[in-house]
């Protein structure tokens, strides 16, 4: 275990050693964010709301969504584990008493813990102070959130993992970004919160597990959830992290031997 | 004593996707599934007992790092079995990876972004090695191979022969029982290859860590091997201590016989001409039960014969010829 504590501590770290990455990111995440808000204001178009969401929530929306997509970089995860693939580095990580998936787990959590302190909290509380942003709806919600936030980022990390993985495969793990990418833009709420979809397509959205990255730690931020429904999609939530856990240990074990027997 | 590792009638074959030449070759590959097996190994078996150095050599494409990988249980033999330490290899990896060290020539298991004591301390995380005995080790093996200048330096910033010593190092922290090496010394310059062998020769005699370390360089078998396993096409030719393989090899001497007088061409029975120079003239002695006894006999003391010189031939001549001799016969046939 406490390997991979290292493994985080160090990677965490290491950010710290690029320096001008890490401003170019800053400027790079303000941009975003004002565009996002941008867009909803355009949306609205001077109204103050759209069927039961203020202006005011949807800027929150907008924003916490910053916080949550700004901080994990999931792509990472799957070109970590694809370009272990393709340099046979994988080899050397067979050598060693630990876990490939984990270490490469574990270290994104290391990195966004990094971005989120001195990257996205920062980006975040600027645009907050320019166009407003509300607080958690009670204090229930605001506890429920970080729950929730952790549990996305844990179900981000899984994904993109069991995404990696299958570049044992296909042997190309560029593509399997991309297409992480286009389902997570739509499907984890990053884009547009389901309220506005189309039905059945929103109440489908609500309950594949993509909604637990964006969707559902934001709705719980602005009160939309009754403590009741928050406590059920946070179980639901970990079930969808189980699932996706033992996939990940699964497709690991098969991509391991595949190794193995024929040969990195 | 029971050996460490057991290779028992080991081969691994590798099965490579026929491919077609040419554009229409091209979709033809993208649609047959048409498989060509490769043998990297070929009923390979040999015992090795703890604190043993074994040299493992062989040209490229030999065989001799699919060998390495199936011992540290990256890989899975095809026919054949495999135990080290009392295990199955790649059925316990985990298990095995706690108790042997390997070092790859050319990949690097060390941080790329990390100085390098910061690898050295996440390996001591990975192999929960005690504080006491981590520091006791890196405090001993930094001084013998000369780490302390750069252990703050980052991997990305050392050079080869810097990285190779940290590696080596690293491998060596956790004390494993077995210490496999895939070509340490590769691209080294002479000063750090020596001092490599100086290093891996005295843990191996010191501390009683078994070696085995796969070469192209026979130096590194002469400096930490006394014994050398041999391979070549995936299969084993020679098994046994380094001053045997001459023989086992059937490689000649060389005989220089010089004369006051030239007697003019002579042939001999027990040695073969092989040039004339008149009063100087060169044979080879390719059977091992002829000693220069019997020639002197054969030649006797009416030939003016004035000096003779008798040359062993080097171990990379005798490689060397023994390669030359087999891809000759493969030209033939």
């Amino acid at each position: 275990m406490s390997a991979y504590v290292a493994f985080a501590q160090s990677a965490f770290q290491t950010q710290l050693a690029y320096r001008n990455e890490v401003w170019a990111n800053l400027f790079g995440k303000l941009v975003q964010v004002f565009a996002r808000v941008a867009i909803w204001l355009a949306v609205y178009a001077g109204a103050t709301s759209i069927g039961d969401v203020s202006l005011q929530q949807m800027v929150t929306y907008a924003l916490l969504g910053g916080v949550i997509t700004g901080a994990i970089r999931y792509e990472l995860i799957i070109s970590t584990i694809g370009n272990a693939l393709k340099t046979g580095d994988v080899a050397v990580w067979l050598l060693k008493p630990v876990s490939f998936p984990l270490y490469v787990i574990v270290s994104e959590l290391g990195r966004a813990l990094f971005r989120l302190v001195f990257l996205v909290v920062p980006t975040v509380t600027v645009v907050a102070l320019v166009y407003g942003m509300l607080p958690p709806a009670s204090l229930f919600d605001g506890v429920m959130f970080v729950a929730y936030l952790l549990l996305g980022y844990a179900i981000t990390c899984l994904m993109s993992a069991l995404f990696g993985l299958l570049a044992f495969w296909l042997l190309t793990s560029f593509s399997l970004e991309w297409l992480m990418q286009a389902i997570l833009n739509l499907l984890s709420g990053s884009l547009i919160p389901f309220w506005f979809f189309p039905q059945p397509f929103g109440v489908i959205a609500e309950h594949l597990p993509f909604a637990w990255i964006v969707y559902y730690p934001a709705a719980v931020w602005l009160g939309r959830l009754d403590p009741a429904q928050s406590l059920l999609y946070f179980g639901i939530g970990l079930l969808w992290a189980g699932l996706l856990a033992l996939g990940v240990a699964a497709l690991w074990r098969l991509a391991s031997t595949r190794v193995v027997v024929q040969g990195g | 004593m029971t050996a460490l590792i057991e290779a028992r009638g080991v081969s691994k074959r590798f099965r490579q996707h026929k491919r077609f030449p040419g554009l229409l070759g091209a979709l033809k590959t993208l649609v047959t599934a048409e498989y060509a097996e490769v043998a990297a190994v070929s009923d390979v078996s040999f015992d090795i007992a703890a604190g043993e150095a074994v040299g493992y050599l062989g040209p490229n494409g030999a065989g001799k790092s699919t060998m390495i990988k199936m011992m540290t249980g990256i890989l899975v033999p095809s026919a054949g079995s495999i135990s080290v330490l009392g295990r199955t290899p790649h059925e316990q990896r985990m298990a095995n990876a706690r108790q042997i060290g390997v070092v790859f020539g050319q990949r690097s298991q060390l941080w790329w972004d990390l100085p390098v004591i910061d690898s050295f301390t996440l390996h001591q995380r990975i192999y929960d090695i005690p504080e006491a005995r981590y520091a006791d080790n890196l405090k001993r093996f930094s001084e013998l191979l000369d780490l302390t200048p750069f252990l703050d330096r980052a991997v990305r910033q050392l050079s080869l022969g810097q990285r190779m010593r940290a590696e080596i190092v690293m491998s060596l922290l956790h004390d494993p029982k077995i210490l496999f090496l895939d070509e340490p010394t590769i691209g080294l310059d002479v000063v750090a290859k020596d001092a490599v062998r100086k290093f891996l020769a005295e843990i191996n005699r010191e501390r009683g860590v078994t070696i085995i370390l796969t070469t192209h360089d026979l130096q590194d078998i002469e400096t930490i091997c006394p014994r050398l396993i041999m391979v070549d096409q995936s299969r084993m030719i020679f098994d046994g201590e380094l001053r045997n393989l001459r023989a086992a090899l059937g490689s000649s001497r060389r005989l220089m016989l010089e004369f006051l007088t030239d007697p003019g061409p002579l042939e001999l029975k027990t040695a073969k001409l092989t040039s004339d120079e008149g009063l100087r003239k060169h044979y080879l002695l390719d059977r091992e039960d002829v000693s220069l006894v019997h020639v002197l006999g054969e030649i006797g003391s009416d030939r003016g014969l004035k000096d003779i010189a008798l040359e062993e031939p080097g171990i990379e001549e005798v490689i060397r010829t023994f390669y030359q001799g087999r891809n000759a016969a493969l030209a033939a046939t």
